[in-house]
């Protein structure tokens, strides 16, 4: 470019107009905010929320006690203890403890897990008050909704 | 006349060092004699901790290194072990690492981008930036639920298989952020006050450069050739036909011009990746405990931030022995001083930005 | 009109006016700032305080007058206090001396739109609006520390240099306009039939660009550079003391922005004042018109916070001397030997 013209250019500000003009299109331009909490969007289906215990179509636990998430879990999240009643053909576990301030949402119990017993739900809010909250027994692993959050944390004061 | 030295302090806490980082700066009014940077605030222990997991377990935390470019640590980390414990790796498997690793360079530097203009100033590309990054992160949140740490690539290959309709999603991705781009390089490229803060600041000879051990697009910028994915190649780079920006003058303008070009080029490898994707497994067959027999190996790659090396000592069993990682903006960071000498106490903040560091990856 | 009235209310009811009319500008400028400025970068804004955020203001006035008030042990508390003190009163003072329009006729008195109209109105605004300085230079020095020091240092010579060319492309204006008096620049752009913007074009930009400049706004903001000195000359500030240097600021650009509808744009006349067509702009009162300037170029100056980086100081200082201040003067060359020729 001649020296001319580029002094031009510089002159009246050529440069400057043209990011302004970048603003001006942006200020009339859609935006994609979300108004969180009155609006969600929704995670994708793989999406890694929190892990929970989840039971079969009759109810069932999906659980047999097997350990291999303890054994995956690169964090010592799990604690687990099963038994076997007399005559029953699975083991089941008595004693579920799984730390969720330890969880580094890594996957590996989910991928090792032989009955697909303990997967990520797609719950993203998981604020509690306190470390008790966080430490989650058997029957609390299979919370969701708003009774976890009512355990969490006391329920949100704006339900989803 | 003698001038009058002033210790200023940068602390851990700044809106501008990216992340925890202390530079204690010797400063005469306002020009810069002397920059230490005081490390260690993020430290974690990574490479202790790793030696007591197993070489699976430790995929997830390499995450936490450089966290905004999750994926280049765990591809990393993960070809080192297949080298070490001679792995084969299908070629399903190796594209999609492709488009992984393509993607996260894409996210880094839209990051990047963001972060460096908003310290010199210009606010509103961050949010531009940011904007376009998004995008990306809800193709990764698609393909394995995660949008920081994400954990994707696996060691034998790859956590899911690539359907066509994340392929499209892709696509269309790669569409809309060049027009982001545009945007970005139409506020900054030619404007009078980002050249005047960018033109001539921070610079570095290459041969000093060199010396420093400087890599990645801050080498690049200083107009050696040197990139590991047509050097060296790996993960089958070499299939690909891409250019490698080189720069002039290896000041800070230089670094940014790189990394936007580095943008369009990454955006044309993945399109190729996606044409080209070959049919096979995604994942190779591996034990169901990895034991690696003794030995040691060491492989680097091109991480966004530069070349990114790990060493892997193995014992037989299945936990390593020693874990040695080579972080690209630990080595950067050293140039910083040589670069700052001279300049003023404002270019500081924009020779930093052009660094492109992360404490994650500094501190481990 | 008994004297009590004349002499007591009314003058009271105008320094009230005074006081109220920048800080309910300020109020609006804080809202103008958070929402334009977020509606650019493609997020919404505080929309959540009143109805689309227009009680944030107040929200943020609350929490700033709850704040404890932090004065480091080093520090030199006089000169602590006053400077934000100094910082206010010089702009506040400023706005005794602009004119909001023509007198008002009520009944048999006529009311002024203003506190005073002395014959060098234009100066003393100029004059007033400088002693900003000293706050900011006594709030630098008495944080005792050393971000603020830097800050202060760089806020003061920017301020001084700026002084330049804003002081002579003013004095092209009192060429035109053959007065220094606000009221007679407003009237001589009524009755000559064009506003001086657009007979000296260049003028009004290198004014622009001073006035920006001189309210430490983007991007020459770099005495309160976010990311570089973390808050620059008002770090150490906590509380009310910090909500005074934040009011203040935005008062000086409400100040800097009526200087420049006035002498530039023609204050409180209707555009195409000349056009038989538009006659009916002439229903709408002065005052509006002049709100509506005033706004715009509020909006302006956000607009160009929210699009450009900020300039490096050394890179400042040469655009004044190297560029401003020969174009300034060149420029009022040129307007004086036009003028002597005519």
């Amino acid at each position: 470019m001649s020296g001319l013209r580029r002094f031009l250019r510089s002159f009246f500000l050529v440069d400057i107009l043209r990011g302004l003009a970048v603003t001006l299109r942006l200020y009339f331009s859609r935006k994609v905010t979300v108004q969180y909490p009155e609006e969600v969007k929704e995670p994708a289906r793989r999406f890694r929320g929190l892990p929970r215990l989840y039971r079969d179509g009759n109810g069932e636990p999906l659980c047999i006690a097997c350990k291999l998430c303890q054994k995956a879990c690169g964090t010592n999240c799990f604690d687990i203890e099963g038994k076997r009643e007399a005559g029953a053909k699975l083991m089941r576990p008595v004693k579920f403890d799984w730390r969720l301030d330890r969880c580094s949402f890594c996957g590996f119990c989910v991928e090792v897990c032989p009955t697909s017993a303990i997967r990520f739900s797609p719950e993203f809010r998981m604020t509690g008050v306190g470390r008790e909250p966080l430490l989650f027994h058997l029957d609390e692993m299979y919370l969701a909704g708003d009774e976890l959050q009512e355990r969490l944390c006391g329920g949100c004061r704006r339900a989803r | 006349m003698a001038f009058k030295e002033i210790e200023l302090n940068m602390g851990p806490q700044h809106p501008s060092t990216h992340g925890v980082l202390r530079l204690k700066l010797a400063v005469d009014n306002e020009v810069v004699l002397g920059i230490e940077p005081v490390l260690g605030y993020l430290h974690r222990g990574m490479e202790k901790l790793w030696e007591s997991l197993t070489y699976v377990q430790v995929v997830p935390l390499t995450d936490r290194l450089d966290y905004l470019a999750s994926l280049s640590n765990n591809l990393g980390y993960v070809l080192t072990v297949e080298r070490l414990a001679g792995i084969e790796i299908p070629r399903r498997a190796q594209y999609i690492r492709v488009v992984l690793a393509e993607l996260q360079r894409l996210a880094s530097h839209l990051a990047w981008a963001g972060f460096m203009a908003n310290d010199i100033g210009a606010m509103s590309v961050l949010l531009y930036g940011f904007e376009a990054r998004e995008e990306i992160l809800d193709i990764f949140e698609e393909y394995c639920g995660a949008r920081l740490t994400i954990h994707g690539i696996r060691i034998g290959g790859v956590i899911h298989d690539i359907d066509t309709g994340l392929v499209s999603r892709i696509r269309t991705v790669l569409t809309n952020i060049p027009k982001r781009l545009a945007d970005i390089r139409t506020l900054l490229d030619e404007n009078r006050i980002w050249k005047q803060r960018t033109v001539g600041v921070g610079r570095i000879a290459a041969a000093e450069a060199i010396d420093y051990g400087l890599t990645g697009p801050p080498l690049r910028a200083c107009g050696v050739a040197w990139d590991m994915r047509k050097d060296i190649p790996y993960s089958s780079y070499g299939d690909f036909d891409f250019d490698v920006p080189l720069g002039r003058n290896g000041d800070v303008y230089d670094r940014y011009a790189v990394r936007l070009e580095e943008i369009g080029q990454s955006i044309r490898i993945v399109g190729q990746a996606l044409d080209g994707l070959p049919e096979g497994p995604f994942m190779a067959k591996m034990p169901r405990v990895l034991k690696i027999a003794p030995g040691e190996a060491f492989h680097t790659i091109e991480a966004p931030k530069g070349v990114l090396g790990f060493t892997i000592r193995s014992n037989g069993t299945d936990k390593p022995e020693r874990v040695k990682m080579k972080s690209p903006s630990f080595i950067n960071l050293q140039s910083l001083e040589h670069m700052c000498k001279g300049n003023l106490f404002s270019d500081v903040v924009g020779i930093l930005g052009s660094l492109d560091i992360v404490l994650g990856e500094i501190d481990k | 009109m008994t004297p009590f009235v004349a002499d007591l209310l009314i003058p009271v009811g105008k320094i009230i006016a005074v006081i109220l009319y920048p800080m309910i500008m300020v109020m609006v400028m804080i809202w103008l700032e958070r929402r334009v400025v977020a509606l650019m970068q493609g997020r919404l804004g505080p929309n959540r305080v009143g109805f689309q955020g227009v009680l944030q203001p107040v929200a943020d006035a609350a929490k700033l007058f709850f704040k404890e008030d932090i004065i480091p042990r080093q520090a030199d508390k006089r000169l602590f206090n006053i400077s934000p003190i100094l910082v206010m009163f010089s702009s506040l003072l400023a706005f005794c001396f602009i004119p909001l329009g023509e007198p008002l006729r009520v009944g048999t008195y006529t009311l002024t739109l203003w506190i005073a109209d002395s014959p060098v109105g234009l100066l003393i605004v100029l004059g007033l609006s400088a002693i900003s300085v000293f706050g900011v230079i006594f709030g630098g020095w008495a944080s005792n520390s050393k971000y603020p020091l830097m800050g202060a240092l760089r806020s003061v010579v920017q301020v001084l240099s700026y002084e330049i060319p804003a002081g002579l492309t003013v004095l092209t204006v009192a060429f035109a306009a053959r007065s220094m008096d606000l009221v007679e620049i407003v009237r001589r752009q009524e009755s000559s039939g064009i506003w001086y913007g657009f007979l000296m074009p260049v003028s009004f930009v290198v004014f622009w660009i001073s006035a920006v400049a001189e309210t430490n706004r983007a991007p020459f903001d770099l005495p309160e550079a976010e990311s570089e000195l973390v808050a620059g000359y008002h770090t150490e500030y906590s509380g009310m003391k910090f909500a005074y240097f934040y009011m203040a600021e935005y008062a000086h650009m409400v100040l800097a922005s009526s200087l420049v509808v006035l002498l530039f744009f023609g204050g409180w006349l209707p555009p195409f004042q000349g056009v038989k067509a538009l006659a009916f702009l002439h229903a709408v009162p002065g005052f509006v018109w002049y709100l509506i300037k005033i706004m715009f170029f509020l909006y302006l100056y956000v607009w160009i916070r929210a699009t450009f980086p900020r300039y490096r100081f050394d890179s400042l200082i040469r655009l004044v001397w190297k560029w401003l201040i020969p174009l300034a003067l060149a420029n009022f060359l040129a307007v004086a030997l036009v003028r002597f020729l005519r």
